[in-house]
């Protein structure tokens, strides 16, 4: 079955998992700018990631037929350097006519400190000002809770925010409902340790239903399984899920949730 | 063919029958876990962790529903709504 992959790092991934995941159906994915597992010196080190996720990472997905679109900003852990994220944030207009670029993402918090939260705020400030959609990002394990009901505070403080133009991702039992009665899109991360299962995903989608919901593999350079998706794929179907339902959450929410991009264009994936 | 989740509902029946190995394995696992702490030299019994992980496990016992939901909100730290005026954010 085709699907999208709406949040997955392949700058961490070699080149044989974009052949695997050509294999199994991934047609389209989109990479979020995040942490690379230490922090980065400078903006410089900031411009050539971006030129990575602009360049060079779509040519490597075209070669096995793949679409590439990507996300930029600071990610919440280097946001706790203030300077820094401001001359990140300065440089990020320079990319944002790329032809891959969805928007502003995944901007979120990590440890919810004040320093992240304004970070946050301004980011929330450039996505305005450039008519970007936005990708968010909640914390992990004990921090999701508080973090997602702080991130929620912030885009619903700010009536310029259009909802149904945010993703949250990395939702889990506890902070779904809130953000899909709010009227943002859920992503469901599907990760070995820290986030949720394929199982856990598919009893979401039975209690909620498949509007505003998608799932992603996250596929980074920690334990992650960048074929996740599939996985969920296989379990909705074992359950008897129709292929209407699995296709509604694996390929059509995400292609109609990036349609409000300037950059992306629908007539390129078929409907 | 339907988009709604609802309209494949499985039974009660099914899903037992279908889930009962990979319960029956994870209890295991939770089990030896515990076994395993026993075994280990050192005190534990005061560790917050052990208390969390006590909570849990009366919830997985007790009448009620939502129990994931239920195991992330007690794993979870506390959501203060004025969190704006404590970091002086408006
Ligand atoms: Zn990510």
């Amino acid at each position: 079955m085709d699907y999208i992959d709406p949040h997955i790092h392949m700058v961490s991934r070699t080149t044989d998992d974009y052949e695997t995941l050509a294999r199994m159906g991934c047609v389209a994915m989109s990479e979020p700018a995040f942490w690379a597992g230490f922090d980065r010196g400078s903006v410089e080190s900031f411009r050539d990631y971006f030129r990575q996720l602009t360049e060079f990472e779509p040519k490597r997905a075209a070669q096995y037929g793949i679409r590439h679109f990507t996300w930029l900003c600071i990610n919440a852990k280097e946001a706790e350097n203030v300077s820094l994220s401001r001359e990140v944030i300065a440089m990020i207009p320079e990319f944002l006519s790329s032809k891959n670029v969805l928007g502003i993402g995944e901007i979120g918090l990590n440890k919810n400190t004040k320093n992240e939260s304004t970070i946050f705020l301004e980011h929330l400030e450039l996505a305005v000002q450039y008519d970007q959609q936005i990708l968010i990002h909640t914390p992990h394990l004990e921090d999701k809770f508080q973090g997602t009901r702080m991130i929620l505070d912030m885009l619903m403080g700010d009536s310029r925010i259009n909802r149904s133009r945010v993703l949250v991702d990395h939702v889990e039992e506890h902070t779904i409902e809130t953000v899909l009665e709010n009227g943002f899109w859920a992503g469901m991360t599907l990760y070995p340790v820290t986030k949720c299962t394929p199982q856990r995903a598919a009893d979401m989608i039975e209690k909620y239903g498949p509007e505003r919901l998608m799932a992603n593999s996250a596929g980074d350079w920690g334990p992650s399984k960048p074929t996740a998706i599939p996985d969920l794929i296989m379990e909705l179907k074992r359950r008897g899920h129709s292929r209407e339902l699995i296709r509604r959450v694996v390929y059509e929410n995400p292609r109609q949730f990036f349609s409000q991009s300037k950059n992306f264009d629908p007539t390129i994936l078929p409907g | 063919m339907s988009i709604d989740p609802n309209a494949v509902q499985r039974t009660a029946e099914k899903v037992l029958a279908e889930e009962f190995l990979s319960a029956r394995s994870k209890i295991l696992d939770l089990a030896a876990i515990l076994d395993r702490l026993e075994r280990a030299p050192g005190s534990i019994e005061n560790a917050a962790q052990m208390q969390l992980l006590g909570q849990c496990l009366k919830i997985l016992c007790d009448d009620e529903f939502d129990k994931a939901r239920r195991v992330q909100l007690l794993m979870s730290r506390q959501y203060d709504p004025d969190w704006r005026k404590t970091y002086g954010l408006h």
